[in-house]
């Protein structure tokens, strides 16, 4: 059981490609460089596309075209593979890099998505004291988050990066490609552009 | 077989185009109800809607024309203009598609896409032509003396045509998209009961900002019965005006560039004043005018396919290059 998972909700595309619970081989990259990061975890394993069994998509919150590009190579591979996919929750992958995890997306506009999944502006969050925030938007507001109790990791370590591999290990039921949708939280800004 | 995804703007497509340029299949999924109340496109709704329908969309065209997966040779997709969130949901798919598959990826223009609607069979057309694209985004005027590439002569330096039909439609009180309203009502009018404007600017550009305007301040100067009982004369003036600064702009660069034929693409060329005002043109065909994916996959026959891996880092752009 071959499985590829990716997350391209934050301001990184995490990929992973997981064999029989084995990890075979993970990247970090810019979001628009999923493919090229796709492309090179099956070559390194000797893989073909034709080889995977099963998708695993992060489905934010975060940024929403960001996730829209991860949901929509997901419609692609499974069209093309006929597999089939689960979501995971780029909040709970985060969760899932350690125990104590309370994540935090930057959410921009001042804001931040945790738990819910809702927006809420950092300093608005109650957190307990010693509480081990994680995610990109605990680095840009490390600040705030630690004038109010909080630990935030510092800016290197791997746990603010939503890692496929803990997408993988946390996936749940696998479904038809259409039943998967991104987490926005946010409605859409409805200003209408014309020019295009 | 060629197949074309396309999601600039508002509408969610895809097709099955030959090598020949035969349509198997063209499937649009038309987001118009769904901005109407705005009155324009709004780009997050756009792009949310084209997630949702985009991979049955795909399905479909590939149901219809009676293949799957593996007949595709090609996969063709919109890399721009348009609105970069939407371009890159149907990018992100067709790199899938294709990556799995080990396919070729054309990345298509969207303004050479609507040029390549004439090159359809049944009836496909041979440059050299000057084309006129007038759509909701683009006004153009282009010199096109081959297949796949074309010169730029004109463009408008402000409103686009279609747009213009659909910001006259709003102060007229009419539906979005304003275009198809526009001419449904403009054939009970008098084209010639309110003197509308055509906009003179230098060289072969188009300017609609004065004449929306124009009708803005028709409409403020009768009173509300008034502009009821003359919504259709209103109309038909408003139209009449587009199409004149369309027409005249586009002979006049027939005239200059020697190019004897003149074609219009894009939605503003289903209008059926302009097909009234240019009975020597060629139109695109009716359910090619507004955005399909069926010139996409038309113009990736004459368009240079990236081979396996060369796209997978290919980004979209938003404007013209
Ligand atoms: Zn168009």
């Amino acid at each position: 059981m071959v499985t590829l998972a990716f997350d391209t909700a934050t301001d990184v595309a995490t990929s992973a490609l997981v064999g029989d619970g084995e990890v075979l081989g993970e990247r970090v990259s810019p979001p628009r460089a999923l493919f090229e990061d796709v492309d090179a975890l099956l070559r390194d394993a000797g893989l073909e596309p034709a080889d995977l069994d099963a998708l695993v998509v992060g489905t934010g919150p975060g940024s929403f075209t960001g996730t829209r590009i991860g949901l929509a190579a997901a419609r692609g591979l499974a069209l093309a593979l006929d597999l089939r996919v689960a979501g995971v929750s780029t909040l709970d992958a985060l969760a899932a890099a350690r125990p104590d995890a309370f994540p935090v997306v930057d959410a921009r506009r001042g804001e931040v998505f945790v738990a819910g999944p809702r927006a809420v502006a950092p300093d608005d969050l109650e957190l307990d004291p010693g509480t081990v925030c994680v995610g990109s938007g605990a680095v840009r507001y490390r600040h705030t988050l630690e004038r109010l109790g909080a630990r935030v990791p510092s800016d290197d370590d791997p746990v603010h990066v939503p890692s496929a591999r803990l997408h993988a290990a946390l996936a749940g039921d696998f479904g038809p490609v259409d039943d998967l949708l991104p987490i926005y939280v946010r409605a859409p800004d409805a200003r209408a552009r014309s020019g295009v | 077989m060629i197949l074309g995804i396309e999601t600039s703007c508002d509408e969610t497509a895809a097709a099955v185009v030959t090598d020949d340029g035969n349509v198997l299949s063209s499937v649009v999924s038309s987001q118009a109800d769904l901005h109407a109340r705005y009155g324009g496109v709004v780009p997050e709704i756009a792009s949310r809607r084209h997630l949702e329908l985009v991979a049955p969309v795909v399905r479909e065209a590939l149901a219809e024309a009676d293949t799957s997966i593996n007949g595709v040779g090609r996969v063709a997709v919109t890399r721009g203009p348009g609105l970069v969130g939407a371009l890159l949901v149907g990018l992100s798919v067709a790199k899938a598609l294709a990556w799995a598959r080990r396919l070729p990826l054309v990345p298509v223009d969207h303004l050479e896409g609507h040029v390549a609607s004439l090159y359809l069979e049944p009836d496909p057309l041979e440059p050299p032509f000057l084309c006129l694209l007038a759509s909701g985004g683009h006004t153009l005027l282009l010199a096109v003396r081959e297949r796949g590439s074309s010169e730029r002569l004109g463009t408008t330096l402000d409103d686009a045509a279609g747009e213009a039909f659909d910001k006259g439609a709003r102060l007229l009180g009419l539906g979005y998209p304003g275009g198809a309203e526009i001419d449904r009502l403009a054939r009970e009018g008098d084209p010639h009961a309110f003197p509308f404007p055509v906009a003179r600017v230098p060289g072969l550009d188009f300017s609609f900002s004065g004449l929306k305007t124009a009708l803005l301040y028709a409409v403020r100067d009768l009173d509300e019965g008034e502009v009821e009982r003359r919504r259709a004369d209103l109309a038909a003036s408003y139209q009449r005006a587009i199409v004149e600064a369309l027409v005249g702009r586009a002979r006049e660069a027939a005239g200059r560039t020697g190019l004897e034929r003149i074609a219009v693409v894009g939605g503003v060329a289903a209008n059926s004043g302009i097909r009234e005002a240019l009975p020597e043109a060629r139109f695109a065909p009716l359910a090619l005018c507004t955005d399909n994916a069926a010139m996409i996959g038309s113009a990736a026959r004459f368009t240079a396919a990236l081979p396996y891996p060369s796209y997978l880092g290919l980004d979209a752009y938003a404007s013209f290059a």
